[in-house]
């Protein structure tokens, strides 16, 4: 009995009781529940060649955007105006690109538009963090405020330049400019060749009717195979390949660099923080700038995807942001998450806002109610594996 | 006698018209435990905050090594070798033990990486010298009990060079048990011989069972000081009630 000492306490554990002890776990779970049952609702066709483009695009949206979220969530403030902030440089971009630079400085390059849009939104990001971490403020109220000032500043500019809250027939930029393609275009091209192609082979010998039947329609969607057919989808859109990019990056800084251990112990305590060295208020205003700079690229994607920007464009999208991180296990007051499991929160929410899509004898309304009872039923989950993990925080 | 690490001479600190330090002297020499007692409001997070550069005296000198120095930011006070360990130990409850050990002061890689798997062995040997064995650094805070979070506390704050070692009651809040294995903590830091301990505290079983010597506040002043030989177990509970026979105070229970 007196040999014992505390860290005896702390049973070994087994690689499957450490893989239900992941902080993804739940959010995981939860993801695989919406896939399968989205999967059998739609009789297979939310996965087909077409269903997975359309899901992976709104999917790669809400990531990129519930990334910057999250991030900052887990350095401990909020950010609301995530949503004007896409409407604002949305327009930004699009009126560039229609009425020329400001100040007459001649005609924009889908580039120098981006860049320009960047640089403004950037520096919104940092007053924002700024006026956060000088003024000791709630963020909440912070970034409410620039909620309603971006959204208004939007639409004023659009009426004034525009004369109208809507740009629309701007030339397919994707066409010339190998940056709008980047932005705009699709990615990924082998992997619907390579579906085709096993297509192809699959059907091969097989005789369909002239006049085909809505079973044979189906089976050739499933084979990345049109009617008349040809290879029907050649890609994803390029917002995959961002989100791609943001969620690796925003992981390797999180989990394996000094600044995401800096984010963690903001968030977690701040004070704490700072009496062992740690640059809190740094870390905060350059959280805010990189949700800046999210909102950027879910707009720059869109306006360069649609050729089209108005002034309602990432409305509510603040609060899809926060749902998707807490869904993916993010703690509300911070110093806690990852990336992988806001990655699977994208996916879960994305799935279920498309769900209607896929099952057109359901009201496309019911979406609200689904994702609301998903969001209790993570928060709930999540909540129940962090205090397993830490010691019932 | 050995030079003291720290000295302080005649320091006052005023916040307004208030006097809260009013002439205090001090010595603290490497490899003893020096144990500041008194009651509360007797000056003591006053003494401890003013020596690790939270606040700058009104008047009078602290010396390290025998050379007058002057902390403008708690920073200055860590980079001459003074460190504190708070009440709240500064800890972050949902990050692992290592995050913590390091946390601010991380060793790093190319682009910023940590370099865990070092970070890892040091907080384990660090833990593990001054009397607890770690077995997994990757555990939270959180799910650590009292005594092992002012073990790491303490660890860190050796680890990343303090000579004087400020410990803020570290035995008040926790268990009987928990209580003795801090005070064995503070011995096996005691016995490296290079580390002066300031023991704030006021449980004068605590202080007799580690102190080496003993100064007594009360009301902004030293009220008593000396070895551990010198005051004997009445003096000693005469200081820790301010200064008043406990005869005194026993008459004044009674006449209730």
């Amino acid at each position: 009995m007196a040999d014992r000492s505390e860290s005896d306490r702390l049973a070994q554990e087994t690689w499957l009781q450490r893989l239900i002890r992941r902080p993804e776990i739940g959010a995981f779970i939860v993801m695989i529940v919406i896939i399968v049952a989205l999967a059998i609702a739609s009789d297979g066709k939310a996965f087909n060649a077409l269903g997975l483009k359309n899901n992976i695009k709104i999917i790669a949206q809400y990531g990129i955007i519930a990334i910057g979220a999250a991030l900052l969530m887990i350095a401990g403030e909020f950010d609301l105006s995530i949503g004007s902030m896409i409407g604002f440089a949305g327009m930004s971009m699009a009126i560039m690109l229609k009425w020329g630079l400001p100040f007459g400085l001649g005609e924009a390059t889908p580039f120098l538009a981006f860049i320009i849009t960047l640089a403004m939104t950037l520096t919104i990001g940092w007053i924002i963090g700024t006026i956060v971490v000088r003024s000791g403020l709630s963020s909440f109220i912070v970034t409410l405020a620039f909620l309603f000032f971006l959204r208004g500043t939007t639409e004023v500019s659009f009426r004034l330049i525009n004369q109208s809250t809507q740009v629309s027939g701007l030339p397919d930029y994707k066409e010339e400019s190998w940056f709008a393609n980047i932005l705009g275009g699709e990615v990924f091209g082998w992997f619907y060749d390579a579906w085709y192609w096993i297509g192809t082979k699959m059907i091969a010998g097989v005789e369909f009717p002239t006049r085909l039947t809505a079973d044979n329609i189906n089976f050739l969607a499933a084979l990345n195979i049109n009617r008349r057919l040809e290879q029907w989808v050649t890609g994803f859109d390029a917002r995959l390949m961002w989100f791609m990019i943001i969620a690796a990056a925003a992981y390797f800084v999180l989990s394996r660099t000094q600044l995401g251990n800096w984010i963690y112990a903001t968030g977690d305590n701040k004070e704490a923080a700072r009496a062992n060295g740690v640059p809190v208020n740094r870390v905060k205003v350059g959280l805010f700038m990189f949700t800046a700079f999210c909102a950027t690229m879910f707009a720059a994607c869109q306006v360069f995807d649609t050729n089209t920007s108005d002034a309602a464009k990432g409305n509510l999208m603040e609060l899809f942001a926060i749902a998707i991180a807490v869904v993916g296990g993010t703690l509300m007051t911070g110093g806690f998450g990852s990336v992988i499991g806001v990655v699977f929160g994208a996916i879960t929410v994305g799935l279920v806002a498309n769900a209607v899509f896929f099952i057109p004898t359901i009201d496309g309304a019911w979406f609200r109610v689904f994702l609301g009872s998903i969001l209790l039923a993570a928060v709930f989950a999540n909540e129940r594996i962090r205090k397993r993990i830490t010691g019932g925080i | 006698m050995a030079e003291p690490y720290l000295r302080v001479e005649n320091l006052t600190k005023q916040f307004g018209p208030f006097t809260a330090l009013g002439g205090v002297d001090l010595e603290v020499y490497p490899g003893e435990v020096h144990a500041l007692l008194g009651d509360n409001g007797a000056g003591k997070s006053t003494l401890i905050k003013t020596l690790a550069g939270v606040h700058q005296p009104t008047s009078g000198t602290i010396y390290i090594e025998g050379k007058p120095v002057n902390f403008r930011s708690p920073r200055d006070a860590s980079a001459a070798g003074i460190g504190t360990v708070y009440q709240d130990l500064a800890l972050n409850q949902l990050m692992s033990v290592t995050r913590n050990f390091f946390m601010g002061r991380e060793l790093k890689g190319p682009l910023g990486t940590l370099r865990m798997d070092e970070m890892n062995k040091i907080a384990h040997d660090e833990m593990l010298k001054i009397g607890i064995d770690f077995s997994d650094p990757t555990q939270a805070v959180g799910t650590m009990s009292g005594g092992q979070r002012q073990t790491l506390a303490i660890a860190r704050a050796i680890h990343f060079g303090a000579k004087v070692l400020i410990l803020d009651e570290p035995t008040s809040a926790l268990g009987q048990k928990q209580q003795m294995g801090v005070l064995k903590t503070i011995k096996r830091v005691r016995a490296r011989g290079d580390i002066a301990i300031i023991f704030i505290t006021h449980n004068e079983i605590h202080s007799r069972l580690v102190g080496d010597r003993f100064t007594f506040l009360a009301l902004g002043k030293v009220i008593g000081a000396g070895t551990s030989d010198e005051i004997g177990d009445h003096e000693m509970r005469r200081l820790m009630a301010g200064g008043a026979e406990m005869g005194d105070l026993e008459q004044e229970l009674a006449q209730i």
